[in-house]
């Protein structure tokens, strides 16, 4: 059964189309990576989905929630990474985690757990600005999973993760729908069943793992 | 759904602990209004009869500039670190996102009275009241409202710093008014207190109700 259907996602940016009748339809429990050079839409595609922004015109249901309606109960239910971190430099790691427990209405317990789950029990008390980029990023996608979501959404995750950042992300991506936005034929050939790829905002279609080998 | 009480005092926290760490905004905030004080006491020829008109416009100009600066950050800092998205791509109401921001930078901006105020009598020789302190802190709450209002809505444009004193200070004029009567009566000069405190409360109540309702608007997209 399907938990995420786009059926004609098209947004503009002033006179440019970014993203052009999209449709996409994501069983639950799947992975998905949307391929495509820099500019082919791939974070406005993510950004729609994770209900950043609301596409120009076309229609989009996640768990049977119309997302362009029901954003703030979907947001419960949806993780998302963005291309930056967008962490809070002066508060320590375990901190700018227990700011969103508050925010994502979860107990702090979460935060032991989440940190342990990206491998930053270590750095806990370290301010966020001190760690690496690679932790940083770690941090951001601990942020994403702190609520348990349904469904991730990641964009380029594996910018900067290290050597061992495709477990990382396979272990995160576990029991969870997924869609992943990357550069990396090889990532997403390993953590995806299904492509989808984008050129000028277009999808010029979609194939299976197999598909991608070949 | 998040308690939207506890949304906005995680916010104001996040916010205070912030600047208790980087001590960005305040000192900053609290020099400035001592080199206004300064100014103006070159500036003006103030003795003890024409300070009880002069130094409430001096306290009121020092206080909107600072204000200015204080509320602007609020959501500046969040655009710059990229942790705007990530806070309002939660399930917390933008209502109460928007009530902790505006409540970290009134405790701010009170932080920055705290150095005007009493500077401001040491300078002047004005009287340091309780009257004095009770119309500032009335003006400071709907004037937080709204700066914290126009900074959310030009975080995400360019000539911030251009734009958010040009669309706050005509709304911030009612609160000027009725807070530099208060101060001015406070101070001696003759009129009303009570009607004039009346006033900032009902600009209090008035502005909160507004921008509580536009926030959601703003921050929701």
């Amino acid at each position: 059964m399907s938990i995420l259907v786009a059926n004609g996602l098209t947004h503009w940016f002033g006179s440019e189309v970014a993203l052009e009748s999209v449709d996409l339809a994501i069983d639950a429990g799947e992975h998905m990576a949307v391929l495509g050079e820099n500019g082919a839409g791939k974070t406005t595609l993510l950004r729609i989905l994770a209900t950043a922004a609301r596409p120009t015109s076309g229609r989009l249901e996640i768990m049977g929630l119309d997302a362009l309606r029901e954003r703030r109960r979907l947001r419960q239910r949806i993780g998302y990474v963005a291309h930056a971190p967008g962490l809070y430099p002066a508060l320590s790691t375990a901190e700018n985690l227990e700011f969103f427990c508050a925010l994502q209405g979860v107990s702090r317990a979460r935060v032991g757990e989440t940190l342990e789950v990206v491998g930053l029990s270590s750095v806990a008390r370290r301010a966020a600005g001190s760690l690496s980029r690679g932790m940083q990023q770690r941090l951001a996608i601990a942020r994403a999973i702190l609520h348990d979501p349904k469904l991730l959404v990641l964009d380029e995750p594996d910018a900067s993760l290290g050597s061992d950042g495709a477990d990382l992300l396979a272990n995160v991506m576990k029991d969870r729908t997924v869609v992943l936005a990357t550069h990396d034929h090889a990532l997403a050939n390993r953590l995806c069943q299904r492509t989808l790829t984008l050129r000028h905002g277009r999808s010029v279609g979609t194939a299976t793992r197999l598909h991608v080998v070949k | 759904m998040t308690n939207s009480f506890v949304v906005a005092l995680a916010v104001a926290r996040k916010d205070l602990r912030a600047e208790w760490r980087t001590r960005e905004l305040v000192p900053a905030l609290a020099q400035f209004v001592i080199l206004a004080l300064v100014i103006a006491n070159f500036g003006f020829q103030i003795d003890s009869r024409n300070a009880p008109s002069i130094a409430p416009g001096i306290l009121w100009l020092a206080l909107v500039f600072a204000g200015l600066v204080a509320f602007g950050r609020a959501f500046a800092a969040e655009r710059e670190q990229a942790s705007l998205e990530a806070l309002l791509l939660t399930p917390a109401s933008p209502v109460a996102i928007f009530a902790g921001k505006a409540l970290a930078a009134t405790v701010l901006l009170v932080g920055c009275e705290a150095v005007l105020l009493p500077a401001l009598a040491l300078f002047f020789g004005t009287p340091l009241s309780i009257q004095v302190v009770a119309a500032v802190l009335l003006a400071t709450i709907g004037m937080a409202a709204l700066g914290c209002l126009f900074a959310a809505i030009v975080a995400r444009v360019r000539a911030r710093e251009l734009l958010l004193p040009l669309l706050t200070l005509p709304l911030w004029i009612p609160f000027i008014v009725a807070g530099g009567q208060a101060v001015q009566v406070a101070m001696g000069a003759s009129g009303s207190y009570d009607q004039a405190m009346a006033l900032l409360v009902d600009f209090d109540i008035l502005f909160l109700v507004l921008t509580s309702l536009a926030a959601r608007f703003v921050l929701d997209e």
